[in-house]
């Protein structure tokens, strides 16, 4: 097969964005709009919210194409922390309470951290970073995954999981530790604890 | 100064990416970020490694304005406007490069006021945002920097702009907070050893009252561009 993967082929359209190429740009947003656009509107709970933070996410994008060269990630890897970080940011701003949590949480708290029956479509990390939360206890997996897909603070968690702040916190941190220790096992990352 | 175990950046890093490091301590470690490309470093891989979790959520349909008001923005070059993290004003430093010469060019035709006066500029530098948009003149006249505004910024109500001396070699150095939206003559002592080696100046946004770091901007660089030595005419 000649043709570029779908990494490649995205990483192309922004090296191209990062010269001005529009079309180019326009192919980057349609290629992964709808995925972004979910990623944010799970941490930010608004579809107006979400809309801004998509807007200003691709702005930066599109400004900052160049820097992508440098970043040795895959383009989605990219892109998807760009859109993470501005939906924080949104929420850091906003006033988002614990109350309005439990209400969003049975709408939509499916456990992302459970079934790994989509992992053969995965890529290797993805791959890694599943089998490596399956080893976790419960609540750290539930905790991680509460943090990662819905953006929940310390003491969003510890509402919504009935449980104390400090016993909360400790859940994340060993859990991304153990994280961290079963992805240096399979190659992803170096151990390097000091 | 602050200087953390191997163990605490992984842990903070984690956090951080997670998106469990917030508020106050969130802006620090960003700073820190920006100061430590070794902490910066430990962060991307996280990203690495935690991200590919977003591969998994379905997708939903954004309205078609978003693409519309994105496609007005990168036409209408707001960069002013562009919230950014501590990562994207990297390439800024990078990009001090040809074409502001041809801008000065411009700008000495069309703001002949810039390059003229009872001094005259002993150096000038046309500070451009990274799409090339003109939207400062810093000249330097005797023992005063004249920074002129070519086009307001838009009020940045709690934050504050600083200029910045971008040296050859080493770290930003702070020339004080500067007028969003008028002009503001810096005077300095030791503005001379300031200047020492300084090849361009930029414009930060930061927090009211300046960077709280001492070793550059914590916030996104609006605009830069190198030193010009005027042309007389």
């Amino acid at each position: 097969m000649t043709t570029e993967s779908p990494h490649q082929h995205l990483a192309n359209l922004l090296a191209r964005s990062a010269l001005g190429d529009r079309r180019a740009f326009e192919e980057v947003y349609r290629a992964t709009h709808s995925k972004l656009f979910a990623v944010s509107l799970r941490i930010v709970r608004e579809r107006q919210l979400a809309e801004e933070v998509l807007q200003d996410s691709f702005v930066s994008i599109w400004n900052h194409a160049s820097d992508y060269a440098q970043a040795k990630s895959a383009p989605t890897t990219w892109m998807t922390a760009i859109v993470r970080n501005r939906s924080l940011d949104v929420l850091r701003r906003g006033a988002h309470e614990a109350e309005d949590v439990d209400e969003v949480m049975a709408l939509n708290l499916v456990d992302e951290s459970a079934s790994p029956s989509r992992d053969h479509e995965m890529g290797q990390d993805q791959h890694s970073i599943r089998e490596c939360l399956e080893e976790l206890e419960a609540d750290q997996r539930q905790s991680i995954a509460l943090a990662f897909f819905h953006g929940l603070s310390h003491s969003e968690l510890a509402s919504h999981m009935r449980k104390p702040l400090g016993t909360v916190k400790t859940h994340i941190r060993r859990g991304l530790m153990r994280l961290k220790d079963c992805l240096g096992r399979h190659g992803t990352v170096a151990s390097d604890r000091g | 100064m602050r200087k953390f175990s191997a163990f605490a950046q992984h842990a903070l890093a984690a956090e951080y990416v997670l998106g469990t490091l917030r508020g106050r301590a969130r802006q620090r470690f960003e700073s820190l970020m920006l100061e430590d490309p070794a902490l910066g470093a430990i962060v991307r891989g996280w990203e690495d490694w935690l991200t590919p979790l977003a591969d998994r959520i379905t997708p939903v349909q954004p309205p078609e304005r978003v693409w519309r008001a994105i496609e007005a923005r990168i036409g209408t070059r707001r960069a002013a406007q562009e919230p950014s993290g501590v990562w994207s004003s990297l390439a800024f430093w990078r990009g001090l490069g040809t074409a502001f010469a041809a801008i000065l060019v411009a700008l000495v035709v069309f703001f002949p006021r810039a390059t003229q006066g009872p001094t005259a500029p002993s150096m000038v530098a046309v500070l451009a945002t990274p799409e090339a948009d003109p939207r400062m003149i810093v000249e330097r006249r005797a023992d005063t920097l004249v920074v002129s505004i070519v086009k307001p910024w838009a009020d940045m109500p709690g934050q504050d702009l600083e200029l910045w001396a971008i040296p050859k070699d080493g770290k930003p150095r702070s020339l004080g907070l500067v007028r969003y939206n008028a002009n503001t003559e810096v005077r300095l002592a030791n503005l001379d050893q300031k200047l020492t080696g300084t090849v361009a100046f930029a414009v930060s946004r930061e927090p009211k009252g300046g960077s709280p770091s001492a070793d550059g901007p914590t916030g996104p660089v609006l605009c830069s561009g190198a030193i010009v030595r005027p042309v007389q005419v």
